[in-house]
């Protein structure tokens, strides 16, 4: 039977934040729908709409010409619509096969029929057969699974449903080219049986590979559907940057700034995430780390900090620091301002002053001088301009924009000179960014040295003195300020280095 | 090496077992002589005959902890809620009611269990206080409900019952043990149903379990009536020990059982474990309170000894797992 799916108009809004303006796709029997869009643009929020994890706010989705609204995953589920998710789904105590039959078991009786449902599991695995590990076996638990095998899982419990329409979000992020290559297979052998498949991967290159149509998202709204035999890749990338709005006037490229005198080395540096990591830091540089999401970029800040484990050496002021504790590297004046800022930044209970000087007790001696105390917290807070009506207020009262502006205070209460910054400007608006890029600057004038991951690349662009790109856990491209960009800067992100070259042109 | 840590990595209760053999075997020699009849094999069936039924309440109650455990709960009121079926139970019966009588009365007895679990399942699952919390609340209110039914300790059962529960059986092996082994062939055929499955998935991880499509709040609300049927069964094998009850017996009994689950090799964590295990782990706190009170000490050693001993039995597998990472190292 012949399947349509089309979203109209979806207009999502997250607390104040338009995720999706004007989402439109359409997805057709026996075809690939490739998605693409920069970081934020609303591709995931797109397809947990269309699979009823998340409501939208106004627009409609058509099956078949008819309108439908699913509440739960569950509704989409039992009108054939199965999705494979970014973030994993599985229980990580149960065994492959309980995860891929949950709520689904075969049943004999009031007994589930394990013996069938390892036989049908073994089935599934064996679309994978000889791309993944020989423990791979329908009684392994999933927290034994490394991340290619949990989502090979994922993809296989939502092809155990036998959808009609299957929706595949950046399902082969973790998988090898011999993993990619056997999906691809699989997701030709769908389209002979007349599924509708929506594929949605930062990899341009697969997206060319398996994609009959390409649809494009730009800042929440849908600007194209091409024919991906009549349209350039260089022309998608093109679409996906231009019109960008430029809400920062680039600093004056004229004056370079003299950096010589390197703070920060970092060789061979390698995690569960980076494989194997080499770049320098000059004294008041502003050295940026771009990429799209969850490609290492944390792990970097979170090495350097001494807050994971790694290997690698990470020299500062020409000497090899082991930092195993976050106490060590904030005794050599490091700062981290982290991602999430409810989670690891703040306390959100205590008040402004709490959480100002949390870091910095120690320098205020026994007993604690809260005077001065409060002195340099009242110096910090009207610096930075956070706008409050009281220093003793708890945190909670404040909005996003000025609650991170608390936790950038906290660490600049202690005067670092390596300041890394974890993806800060996320949920903040554009005032709070301006004023907080006129302090990034006053810093680095200063002599501090910074290390900016954002996955904002505009703001990159606008004030990095260079910029690392990272795809896969590794840089791949290193853009000097005369060559930074917005479309060399996704070029870079979404391209792969081979590809790179030829782009470039 | 790796053989052997893999081994204790998914076979926890192994340790009670041997634990549970070492107590054991402390209790017949120390018994030994106290033991009426005069066969080696008779000696020891004597001795299990003797201290299993005592253990029965507990084990019910660690039963239906376990459960609650591995489903992400906790019930902090089962003790209690226990206590208020007894005292319920010893107030109803008389010395010579007829065996339709005893039915009749106990039926209603599994529904106060059931209602009371319902109201734990409601407040932990739809109302979304954590489970802690509500059920040391709820623990309060049985306790209290428990003393107004039966203010002093005392009671009846009917004759007809405790008779029989002192009976031999079959195989002549103690009516204690034959319980046990039923209960253990109800829990591998409940653990292989949807509902025992589905239990295991929103212990691990209640959101995927969730996205899943299992009905996490109206299986939850399950549990805890499953639990409370269970104490309803603990307070009749508590009642029939002594033809009596006392109100405030059940309190106690609350942390003792989350101490036997995690003996059994049954962590808080949810998600992972059985309830074989937590029997056991019932049976090795028992005998280890045995070993301590057959010692002519004063009550104070007796405390300290019975809490260093469960310490110890509850430290050691993560102790082992510790040594074993450094002797890989």
């Amino acid at each position: 039977m012949a399947q349509n799916l089309t979203s109209i108009d979806i207009v999502k809004h997250y607390a104040g934040v338009t995720a999706l303006s004007s989402g439109c796709l359409t997805a057709n029997s026996g075809e690939v729908m490739g998605l693409i869009g920069a970081n934020g643009s609303g591709k995931s929020t797109l397809c947990k709409i269309i699979t009823g994890v998340v409501a939208p706010d106004e627009g409609q989705l058509l099956l078949n010409g008819t309108p439908i609204s699913f509440s739960t995953p569950v509704e989409a589920l039992n009108s054939s619509i199965a999705a494979v998710y970014q973030e994993l789904s599985l229980v990580p105590s149960l065994t492959i096969a309980q995860n891929i039959w949950l709520t689904r078991e075969p049943m004999s009786g009031i007994f589930v029929k394990y013996r069938a449902q390892r036989m049908h599991t073994q089935e599934l695995l064996d679309l994978f057969a000889d791309t993944v590990r020989t423990s791979f076996t329908p009684d392994t638990l999933v927290n034994e699974l490394p991340p290619d095998e949990q989502q090979i899982v994922e993809i296989l419990k939502a092809v155990s449903t036998n959808p009609r329409i299957m929706i595949l979000d950046e399902a082969t992020s973790s998988l090898d080219n011999r993993q990619v290559d056997r999906l691809f297979n699989l997701i030709g052998e769908w389209k002979k049986q007349d599924k509708a498949i929506i594929f949605i991967s930062h990899r341009m290159s697969e997206v060319f590979r398996i994609a009959d149509r390409i649809t494009v998202l730009r800042n929440g709204k849908t600007i194209g559907d091409f024919d991906s035999k009549k349209v350039k890749e260089k022309d998608l990338i093109t679409l996906m940057v231009e019109n960008a709005k430029d809400h920062l006037e680039k600093t004056d490229t004229s004056i370079s700034k003299q950096l010589s005198e390197t703070v920060l080395k970092v060789t061979n540096l390698r995690t569960l995430r980076l494989k194997g990591i080499d770049f320098e830091v000059k004294k008041g540089e502003l050295l940026g780390i771009a990429g799209l999401q969850g490609q290492g970029q944390s792990d970097i800040l979170h090495s350097i900090f001494g807050s994971i484990q790694f290997s690698g050496i990470i020299e500062f002021d020409g000497k090899d620091h082991k930092f195993k504790h976050t106490s060590q590297s904030m005794a050599k004046d490091i700062a981290l301002v982290p991602g999430d800022r409810a989670k690891e930044g703040l306390l959100m209970r205590l008040s402004i002053f709490e959480n100002i000087m949390l870091p910095s007790w120690m320098k205020y001696g026994l007993p604690l001088n809260t005077g001065k105390a409060t002195k340099d917290a009242v110096k910090t807070s009207k610096s930075l301009k956070i706008i409050m009506a009281d220093l003793n207020m708890p945190v909670s009262s404040l909005s996003g924009g000025n609650a991170q502006k608390v936790v950038i205070g906290k660490w600049l209460q202690r005067k670092p000179r390596i300041l890394l910054l974890n993806d800060p400007t996320k949920g903040v608006d554009v005032g709070t960014k301006k004023e907080f890029y006129n302090l990034l600057k006053d810093l680095c004038k200063a002599g501090t040295s910074i290390l900016f991951y954002s996955s904002d690349d505009e703001e990159l662009v606008g004030l990095c003195d260079r910029v690392l790109v990272m795809r896969d856990g590794k840089i791949r491209k290193e853009l000097p300020k005369l060559k930074l960009t917005l479309s060399s800067l996704i070029t870079a992100s979404v391209t792969s280095s081979e590809e790179f070259a030829h782009a470039e042109d | 090496m790796q053989k052997i840590k893999g081994f204790f990595k998914k076979k926890t209760f192994v340790f009670s077992i041997v634990l549970f053999i070492l107590v054991i075997l402390a209790n017949f020699t120390l018994q030994y002589t106290n033991l009426g009849p005069d066969k080696f094999a008779k000696r020891f069936m004597f001795l299990l005959d003797n201290n299993i039924r005592g253990f029965l309440p507990l084990i019910l109650l660690a039963i239906a902890q376990a459960i609650v455990l591995i489903n992400g709960s906790i019930d902090l009121s089962i003790g209690n809620l226990m206590g208020v079926v007894a005292a319920f139970l010893v107030t109803q019966y008389t010395m010579d009611d007829t065996i339709e009588r005893f039915l009749q009365v106990f039926v209603i007895a599994i529904g106060i269990g059931v209602l009371a679990g319902a109201l734990n399942g409601i407040f932990v699952s739809l109302v979304r206080i954590p489970p802690f919390i509500t059920t040391y609340a709820t623990s309060f209110v049985f306790s209290g409900i428990a003393m107004w039914i039966l203010p002093r300790p005392g009671g009846n059962m009917p004759e007809i019952v405790t008779t029989f529960y002192r009976k031999t059986l079959p195989l002549s092996l103690p009516m204690g043990i034959w319980i046990i082994l039923i209960l253990m062939l109800l829990w591998l055929a409940f653990r292989n149903t949807r509902f025992g499955a589905h239990m295991y998935a929103i212990g691990g991880n209640e959101k995927a379990a969730f996205t899943s499509g299992v009905s996490v709040i109206r299986h939850r609300i399950s549990v805890h009536m499953i639990a409370g049927f269970i104490a309803a069964f603990a307070a009749l094998a508590l009642v029939l020990i002594t033809g009596s009850s006392d109100a405030r017996i059940g309190g106690a009994m609350t942390l003792d059982s989350v101490v036997a689950v995690v003996l059994g090799g049954t962590p808080m964590s949810g998600g992972i474990g059985g309830v074989v295990g937590p029997i056991f782990g019932v049976m090795t706190l028992g005998f280890v309170r045995n070993i301590v009170g057959f010692a002519d000490v004063d009550t104070w050693v007796q405390s300290l000894v019975d809490a260093l001993i469960i310490l110890i039995a509850l430290a050691s597998p993560s102790f082992i797992k510790l040594v074993l990472r450094q002797v890989r190292k």
